[in-house]
């Protein structure tokens, strides 16, 4: 009996070592920053580009409340007459001009012929199979309001041609390769006349 | 005889059944915290940016996409992180990249036409051009919800492999990481200027490798320029 309590005691033992010692294998993390004796390949744009340049840190959005439904629209219209999307440059600044006064709680918020600015954020330019070239205007800049109170963005786009070109892609397949040939019909291009309005919204209880 | 047998087959069995459930256990309390801090980045990019459409995050420990798999963001507005991608990620910066670059996607699908089918649809057509689009307003989602934009340098450096040249649907690695590079440069130079990921070798790396892009971008900025480059 004794003799076969010592055999389970040490077969206990080493089941033990054995199921145990598999845990024991714990990943390191990597650490992936550099030593302070190691050198560091310097960014020869930030050291004689943009350190030169004053820089500002840029809009954060981190304090919100969308409890309010109220939405405004807010219609602007174009100050300047944009030819194509590759007339402007991301960072530019343009102009638009208020259509209509926008009145809460009896007060004016924004008066017909305001200047409304706003940066052009992404341009994207039109691509194959009719794809439309399109601009991305924001950080909309309206006085006396914050920008959590206005729509992020306003993309503009130039003629959808992909409406044509998917129905026209399927109908020719059957007649290959004229299908495929419909991948070079263009999108239009941004053309946006002085004057041509767009609707903005206004969300005055928003932060 | 029979005693001894079922005692050591008890002894064995104990142990091991026991550290399987610890195992089990362990694993899915360590998936639940990965999806709450998968909630947690995501839903502040969508808040941040006011976007109002609806887009769920999930993680999949699956190492690897299934190929027969379809990509859900387009079509259920659901960002799918696998343990392939979630593996490179080391802080939030580069988890919010990751994020808000699918956010992006998603998100393009919500408007137009025929309930957003046809953006979808010009998405799947061009994907190689829709792959910069998405790189440059995930930038944009990332800082206006306080994360380091130069984060997903680090983190596409570090995850994507440098396929041999363009392909029909892929920009070669390097090429959008000039491009991200560029945009940051133009819109966030704040984040260049005082620069966390200095230090950070993966950044270090996207240095030593984009010499070539980067003269070509500092010309550019030189000669105030709005000529596209031609990136490598």
């Amino acid at each position: 009996m004794n003799k076969n309590f010592n055999f389970i005691a040490v077969l206990c033992c080493i089941i033990f070592v054995l199921n145990t010692s598999s845990f024991a294998f714990c990943a390191e993390n990597a650490d992936l920053s550099l030593n302070k004796e190691q050198a560091l390949i310097k960014d020869e744009i930030v050291e004689n580009i943009l350190k030169e340049r004053t820089v500002q840190k840029p809009y954060v959005h981190l304090n919100y409340n969308y409890k309010s439904t109220i939405k405004i629209p807010v219609r602007i219209s174009a100050k300047e007459r944009i030819k194509s999307e590759n007339d402007v440059y991301v960072g530019q600044v343009i102009e638009f001009e208020a259509e209509n006064d926008v009145f809460y709680k009896g007060k004016l918020k924004i008066k017909k012929g305001d200047t409304i600015k706003a940066k052009v954020g992404t341009i994207i330019t039109s691509g194959m199979n009719g794809i439309p070239a399109s601009i991305i205007f924001e950080d909309f800049e309206i006085a006396g309001l914050s920008r959590g109170q206005i729509s992020n963005s306003l993309e503009v786009f130039g003629q959808d041609r992909s409406l044509i070109v998917f129905p026209l892609k399927w109908a020719l397949t059957i007649l290959p390769p004229t299908g495929s040939l419909t991948n070079f019909i263009m999108g239009g291009h941004v053309k946006i006349k002085q004057g041509k309005t767009f609707t903005i919204h206004y969300c005055p209880e928003w932060l | 005889m029979f005693k001894k047998f079922f005692l050591l087959a008890l002894v064995m069995f104990f142990p091991t059944a026991s550290f399987a459930i610890e195992e089990v256990q362990v694993d899915s309390t360590k998936e639940a915290a990965v999806q709450k801090r998968l909630n947690d980045v995501g839903i502040s990019i969508l808040n941040s940016n006011k976007i109002d459409g609806r887009i769920v995050f999930v993680y999949d420990k699956t190492e690897v996409k299934e190929k027969l798999k379809l990509d859900k963001t387009l079509l259920d507005r659901e960002v799918v992180v696998y343990g392939y991608d979630y593996k490179f990620v080391e802080d939030d910066n580069e988890l919010a990249a990751f994020l808000s670059r699918r956010i992006a996607e998603g998100y393009r699908s919500y408007p137009g036409l025929f309930k957003g089918r046809l953006n979808s649809l010009k998405i799947k057509a061009a994907p190689k051009k829709y792959q910069i689009i998405f790189d440059k307003i995930g930038l944009d989602y990332m800082v206006r919800a306080g994360y380091n934009p130069v984060a997903m340098i680090t983190l596409v450096n570090k995850s994507h492999p440098q396929k041999r040249g363009d392909s029909l649907t892929n920009n070669v690695t390097s090429k959008r990481l000039a491009k991200m590079y560029e945009h940051i440069c133009i819109k966030y130079p704040y984040y260049l200027v005082n620069n966390e990921y200095e230090k950070n070798k993966s950044y270090q790396n996207f240095l030593l490798t984009s010499v070539n892009n980067r003269k070509m971008l500092e010309e550019k900025l030189k000669t105030r320029s709005r000529k596209e480059l031609n990136y490598e």
